[in-house]
């Protein structure tokens, strides 16, 4: 490939980055259209495009530019050029991603954190197994070992749920199977000393670092 | 003479003398409706959310219970979004009710409808009743209406995620929309304070912090219409409580500026530090409700004399309380705000 190929790619995986941080989901399309008729690389513009991109929308999450919207936004606009690059990934060793189960406990719906988190793992390279809201304990045991997960990663925004946590971390050791799994839990009424109490392997208090501790107890993923 | 309870929270929520601060928990998202009180009284839930007669009992036998010093009704925070078309699971004995489906994808697809007209019927009515009843047979005791707040009842109406994207990609919409929630919620608080003889109305917003909305959203959507909500209450002559959860940080002057008689906060936020920094305040809170499910009771006594030493001006939980809570552990509080006047 040329300098001027590549450097017309370079470009292009910058004006992806743009787009995500922009919110700017006609242009991401359009961008992953052009990554893909110009027969460039699509995982590298997934990498070196949208996942800059979320990396850069989850800082300014983090500095408390960015909120909930924006965020949510901004994924949208990731996953739309997702869908576009996706088909044309020309890579084999996909399968090898750490499998995390994600829910909400039941007796919550509420499922706004759980699904950033997802973002934000996803798009970190994470394959994600999302159960939803209002998740029973014995479901997250169940639904981990059916898809051989290597992580639970539980939420929930009521105080009035959190035993729920702690009762998924029992069903896993009743069954001898707590070395299986690391057990991440997070959520608005949720601490450090909650985690620690119930026996979890972590907790995070926002998105960006609740992938920050899959990668720490994870072996960290080759990419998306 | 000492106040009555009614008299002393009343005299707290308009800044004037009291003995000590009243121990307060609002109902609605902050409800004492634990397992222990419900096995013992006999007046449980699922059933009571859907019975003025047992509503009032239960809200009765957590006063009794625990010494709260007022009643609280509901024990959810689902009526607001049922009334506006949402499907509601009522829960368990010790899970609470929540919203099984939102009623619209979209807020351009929500259909208005009479807000005068939907809050006759249905759970609002039983509420409603309850309140009526409290108030009718224990006088001096204060009876407070606990209201979703606008943003987190259109955050169950409409499917929150798609309502959040909403309020950048389609302000107008999400404008009219969180206009027709506070016009229902206003008619709802007619309904409590003019049929119903309740004392206050506590709004709760959890889905409209400042971490979730950041700044700018906050005051354009969640402020705006909780200041309308507090006017209307105003003028009908009831005070005004409202709950913000999260840490305020970022939205802490917009919080402090809207037009209540008391904020109560999370357990996070430090109410004596808030309390300097906006001196006009009324302050509420904040009993950690983690140490309210965890103990111990010295630990917990602790906190409320703190709260009290501190001078914060209400004392009460600082958020949900979990169904598995101890009574012990609530008494421990109450029962060290009341001794201070002593």
């Amino acid at each position: 490939m040329s300098n001027a190929n590549n450097n017309e790619e370079a470009q292009l995986h910058a004006a992806l980055a743009d787009d995500v941080v922009a919110m700017d989901e006609t242009n991401s399309v359009g961008h992953a259209n052009e990554i893909v008729a110009r027969q460039f690389d699509a995982y590298a513009a997934i990498d070196q495009g949208l996942v800059e991109g979320m990396n850069r929308v989850g800082k300014l999450f983090e500095q408390e530019e960015y909120f909930i919207p924006e965020l949510l936004l901004s994924s949208d606009a990731m996953y739309a050029a997702l869908d576009v690059l996706k088909p044309h990934i020309r890579r084999a060793d996909g399968d090898h991603k750490p499998k995390v189960v994600f829910g909400v406990v039941e007796g919550d719906t509420h499922d706004i954190g759980k699904n950033l988190v997802k973002i934000m793992a996803d798009s970190s390279g994470y394959e994600v197994i999302d159960l939803g809201r209002d998740v029973p304990p014995q479901k997250f045991v169940d639904e981990a070992v059916a898809v051989g997960a290597s992580c639970i990663a539980i939420s929930t925004l009521m105080t009035t749920t959190m035993d729920a946590m702690a009762e998924v971390v029992t069903i896993l050791q009743k069954l001898n199977l707590r070395e299986k799994f690391k057990v991440i839990v997070g959520g608005g009424p949720i601490s450090p000393a909650f985690a620690e109490k119930i026996g979890a392997d972590g907790y995070a208090p926002s998105a960006p670092t609740a992938v920050k501790l899959l990668n720490k107890l994870l072996a960290p993923p080759a990419s998306a | 003479m000492p106040y009555t309870q009614q008299e002393r929270l009343l005299r707290a929520l308009s800044k004037q003398n009291v003995d000590r601060p009243p121990v307060i928990c609002t109902g609605g998202m902050m409800n004492a409706a634990i397992v222990d009180v419900m096995r013992r009284s006999g007046f449980t839930l699922p059933a009571a959310h859907t019975d003025s007669g047992l509503m009032a009992g239960l809200a009765a036998a957590v006063r009794e219970a625990t010494g709260f010093e007022n009643f609280g009704v509901p024990f959810c925070m689902t009526t607001e979004a049922e009334l506006l078309g949402s499907d509601v699971d009522l829960g368990t004995l010790e899970c609470e009710p929540k919203i099984a489906r939102e009623k619209f994808p979209t807020v351009s697809a929500v259909e208005f409808r009479d807000p005068r007209r939907l809050i006759r019927d249905g759970r609002a009515a039983v509420i409603v009743s309850a309140a009526r009843r409290l108030a009718a047979a224990h006088p001096g005791v204060p009876v407070i209406g606990s209201l979703t707040g606008p943003v987190s009842t259109a955050a169950s109406v409409v499917d929150p995620l798609t309502f959040y994207k909403e309020l950048r990609r389609a302000p107008d919409a999400a404008h009219k929309f969180l206009a027709h929630v506070t016009a229902l919620l206003k008619e709802f608080c007619t309904a409590l304070l003019a049929d119903g003889g309740a004392t206050a109305i506590a709004v709760g917003d959890p889905s409209a912090t400042g971490e979730i909305l950041g700044p700018a959203m906050f005051e354009q959507f969640a402020a705006r219409y909780l200041n309308e909500l507090a006017a209307h209450v105003h003028a009908l002559g009831a005070p005004f409580i409202l709950h913000i959860c999260g840490d305020l940080k970022r939205v802490k002057h917009l919080a402090a500026a809207i037009h209540c008689d008391a904020l109560s906060t999370d357990a996070m936020i430090n109410l004596p530090a808030l309390k300097r920094e906006f001196p006009h305040l009324t302050t509420m809170g904040n009993v950690s409700t983690f140490a309210l499910e965890w103990g111990p009771v010295p630990k917990l006594a602790t906190i409320a004399r703190n709260l009290v030493r501190d001078g914060v001006d209400i004392i009460s939980p600082a958020c949900g309380l979990s169904t598995a809570t101890c009574l012990a552990n609530i008494r421990a509080v109450t029962d060290a705000v009341k001794e201070g006047a002593a």
